[in-house]
């Protein structure tokens, strides 16, 4: 521990004695952190948990399904979200699985109060369970009912900014509203979700089974196979992902069996979250080797072309500084020790660089937070996105900063130490380098 | 002077490796996002084909059976006439200019019908966009015809069984220009049966800001009158000068002048906010380049900043010796610079053969069709080299500088 603390006040002396180089080496290596933990969070803010969406890493989806299907000789593949038959035979009550719930993506849909002006806003169509699997913050009433939904009665539930919207105060369970025209009783009132949360979000949920959603030509399509609806599992813990899988598929081959003309299949899904994330059309499953080989190729060239520069001034420094090392040598360190303190020092200056990179990131995520992280699917919304401080605030983000920031500690001063301590005593103490 | 500065920069040559190893490093991936940059706005800065200032997008609904104002058992033929009276209703609003309706055609749009065109043996890629409009469509968004046809005789020609193509309807496969063709017939969609005739060319219409003008091709069609119904896309123009609130202001009067049966609007989105949303990855992807730009150019000024100072300081003695024997403050700061620049020079043609070898294996974005031309490849190097050398003068600037205001005396007094 003293041996630590040495090491530290050394490394600190040191950089002191260099002002400039020191601001120029933590300067780079701040940018480099801060674009990193930008790039590191993009991807974070898809898969750490949230309220509402707490259960992100248990959860598995089926966003579309498509059709293989072979009419007038042709044969063709048709793509996009589910019907409620085909989600009802494939994945409802899956034993596996602790809940499941049907979705539809969000519709914009005019909400208003009899004889007063309306507004567009996002309305998801869903079941009870929808409920279970997120946790959304109720202001005001409950969840509806599995029987409700079950029944098809018009029950919604509601976001607190609609509730004032319309009725000026956000205690309104009980209430009615029109959505569409259509009466519908307000069961309970949530906190603003944002649209980050990409399962969970929308302003108005709905059961599905109160509007034609389920049955309605134009909601449904290739036979009634494809309509509207996605799939979200609830799985007991994340081991089980597996075995869902697999009954999933089961439950899948025996629907296509008791079909006539075609058949269903799923590329790939269920999804965890990050795949479902990258699963942005229905067409095609994400390459996920792809995109990993192409983030490491981006966050390659990041560390790699600071690590050079950081390496050419770690060694220039460390040119003054071979009779130092000389002494020392003389003295009884080991080549190893050499390269320690060496390695240590550097590691002074690379955290108290990653602190500010990290510090500036977190500013540039609060600031431009809509240009970072908005994607144009969430742009058809009717609101923003909205970012809170504990969707970038987590134990990895944290330890994501300090791995990148090692690396590029080792990489910027591996090299130059390994030099240094290979000098010979004589000529070190004489102050050649080699 | 040249030679010595050879001499100086192979004798620095440990030190030196470092810094040709990141010249050459950014040199290669810094001129790959140039020519990423130069494609995106080589493109980005075509002409669009199309205008969508005061133009809006109107989204209705129809009620359902459960709603208070539904109207129970109406024909197909009473919600066309209820459209088509909303229709009338909006082109009588004294700021609109025009009303049209159409399946999937307006500009930035994610839903798209294709269609193929065929004639003699020449036949479309199965690539083009179908649209399907009411004559005023060409008004609503400016459409130009290739002849010098202004939107008000394009909208007068589409007429019954004939459509309309973008001059570049066969550009890719047999580089002819559509312009030639006006009158002769078509196949459409493969129905051998049917012949229709172009009535006229139209300059390019671009799919998105982000899309080459060479990649995007379209057939316009007749959307019969008597089809319209709430599903058909309403987009109108306003006039020059209308009332910024235009959208709210229509939507304030929506419920009692703009509901029409069972179709009633609630939303009106300019075509401004529709083309940022479309756009917003394409955007964001430009945004990462030029932060890419960015990173790899401090990055550059850094590194020269950093050796540079330690350079000046450690040869503090050999620079006030040179003073002394008569050079100027502005031969040494040139010294300095020029033994930066060669730096890069030296490392550039080696970087070219990297960089000609990545557009050749066709590992950039094409422009055009072509990977790359020697205009293309020699104005994104000549780029790169401009960016790189003008963050090498800044780097080297500042430890020069302080190198000229040495004391000659006390420095080689030290010594």
């Amino acid at each position: 521990m003293k041996m630590i603390n040495y090491l530290f006040r050394q490394a600190w002396s040191q950089l002191k004695q260099q002002p400039l180089l020191t601001v120029v080496s933590i300067l780079g290596t701040a940018l480099t952190i801060c674009l990193i933990m930008v790039m590191v969070m993009q991807q974070q803010i898809k898969v750490v948990p949230f309220a509402p969406e707490s259960n992100r890493d248990r959860l598995l989806h089926i966003k579309w399904g498509s059709v293989n299907s072979e009419s007038f000789g042709k044969k063709y593949v048709a793509n996009g979200p589910i019907s409620y038959k085909t989600a009802k035979a494939c994945f409802r009550g899956l034993n596996s699985a602790e809940v499941v719930s049907f979705y539809s993506m969000n519709l914009s849909m005019q909400v208003k109060l009899p004889l007063a002006e309306g507004k567009g806003v996002d309305v998801k169509q869903t079941d009870a369970s929808f409920f279970q699997i997120f946790d959304f913050v109720f202001i005001d009433g409950k969840p509806f009912m599995q029987a409700d939904s079950d029944a098809g009665l018009p029950v919604a539930v509601i976001t607190e900014s609609v509730a004032k919207y319309l009725f000026d105060t956000a205690a309104v369970s009980g209430r009615e509203l029109l959505v569409n025209n259509v009466p519908y009783r307000i069961a309970g009132v949530v906190k603003d979700v944002s649209s980050l949360a990409s399962t969970a979000y929308s302003q108005v949920w709905i059961p599905y089974l109160s509007t034609q959603m389920t049955t309605g030509g134009q909601f449904n399509w290739m036979d009634g196979h494809l309509g509207y609806l996605s799939v979200v599992i609830l799985a007991k813990q994340k081991s089980d992902f597996e075995s869902i899988r697999a009954e999933c598929d089961r439950r899948v081959e025996t629907h296509n069996k008791s079909i006539e003309n075609c058949s269903l299949f799923f590329r790939g899904q269920p999804d965890n979250q990050l795949t479902m994330s990258k699963h942005t059309n229905a067409t095609s499953a994400p390459d996920m080797q792809d995109y990993f080989i192409h983030q490491l190729m981006i966050v390659l060239i990041l560390l790699l072309v600071p690590a050079i520069n950081l390496s050419s001034m770690t060694q220039s420094r460390l040119r003054q500084r071979v009779s130092e090392i000389g002494v020392r040598r003389s003295f009884g360190a080991t080549r190893s020790e050499i390269m320690g303190q060496i390695v240590v020092e550097n590691l002074v200056l690379t955290l108290i660089a990653a602190f500010i990179g990290l510090v500036f990131c977190f500013i540039f995520a609060t600031l431009w937070g809509d240009l970072l992280f908005t994607e144009s699917s969430m742009t058809y919304l009717n609101t923003a996105p909205a970012i809170e401080w504990q969707m970038l605030f987590n134990a990895s983000t944290f330890i994501y900063a300090l791995l990148f920031s090692l690396l590029l500690n080792l990489l910027s001063s591996g090299f130059p130490a390994w030099k240094a301590s290979k000098i010979a005593i004589v000529n070190a103490l004489t102050g050649k380098t080699h | 002077m040249n030679k010595k500065l050879l001499t100086q920069l192979y004798n620095e040559r440990r030190s030196n490796a470092w810094l040709l190893i990141e010249l050459l490093l950014v040199s290669v991936v810094l001129w790959y996002i140039v020519d990423s940059l130069f494609v995106t706005f080589s493109t980005y800065t075509e002409p669009r084909g199309f205008d969508i200032t005061n133009t809006y997008n109107i989204e209705m609904g129809y009620y359902d059976e459960k709603s208070l104002d539904y109207i129970p058992n109406q024909t197909d033929k009473e919600l066309n006439s209820d459209m088509r009276e909303l229709i009338d209703r909006l082109r009588r609003h004294p700021a609109v200019e025009a009303v049209s309706a159409s399946l999937t055609s307006y500009p930035y749009n994610g839903t798209n019908n294709m269609i193929l065109a065929q004639i003699d043996t020449m036949q479309s890629n199965n690539r083009v966009i179908w649209r399907r409009v009411t004559p005023d469509f060409f008004r609503v968004f400016r459409y130009q015809g290739a002849n010098g046809e202004t939107p008000e005789q394009l909208a007068a020609l589409l007429k019954g069984d004939v459509f309309m193509a973008s001059r570049n309807l066969f550009q890719a496969q047999y580089n002819v220009d559509l312009k030639d063709f006006v009158n002769r017939s078509f196949i459409l969609g493969g129905d051998t049966t049917n012949y229709y005739p172009l009535v006229a060319t139209l300059e390019n219409v671009r799919y998105t800001d982000f899309t080459q003008a060479c990649k995007s091709t379209t057939i316009v069609s007749l959307l019969n009158e008597n089809w319209l119904d709430h599903t058909v896309e309403l987009c109108i123009r306003v006039r020059e000068g209308a009332s910024p609130t235009f959208a709210e202001d229509l939507m304030t009067e929506a419920s009692k002048q703009y509901c029409v049966g069972n179709i009633f609007m609630f939303k009106v989105t300019s075509f401004e906010t529709i083309r940022q949303n479309f756009q917003l990855t394409e955007m964001n992807y430009t945004r990462k380049d030029l932060v890419g730009v960015g990173f790899l150019l401090v990055n550059v000024f850094l590194g020269l900043l950093g050796t540079f100072w330690f350079r000046t300081h450690q040869r503090r003695a050999e620079i006030a010796l040179m003073m002394a024997f008569g050079g100027s403050k502005r031969a040494m700061f040139k010294r300095l610079m020029s033994e930066g620049l060669l730096l890069l020079v030296v490392v550039t043609p080696l970087a070219m053969l990297i960089n000609f070898n990545i557009a050749y294996a066709e590992l950039t974005y094409s422009w055009n069709f072509t990977f790359y031309s020697v205009e293309r490849f020699f104005i994104c190097v000549f780029s790169t080299f401009a960016l790189i050398a003008l963050m090498i003068l800044l780097g080297i600037w500042f430890p020069a500088r302080k190198a000229m205001k040495i004391q000659l005396a006390e420095t080689l007094h030290d010594d």
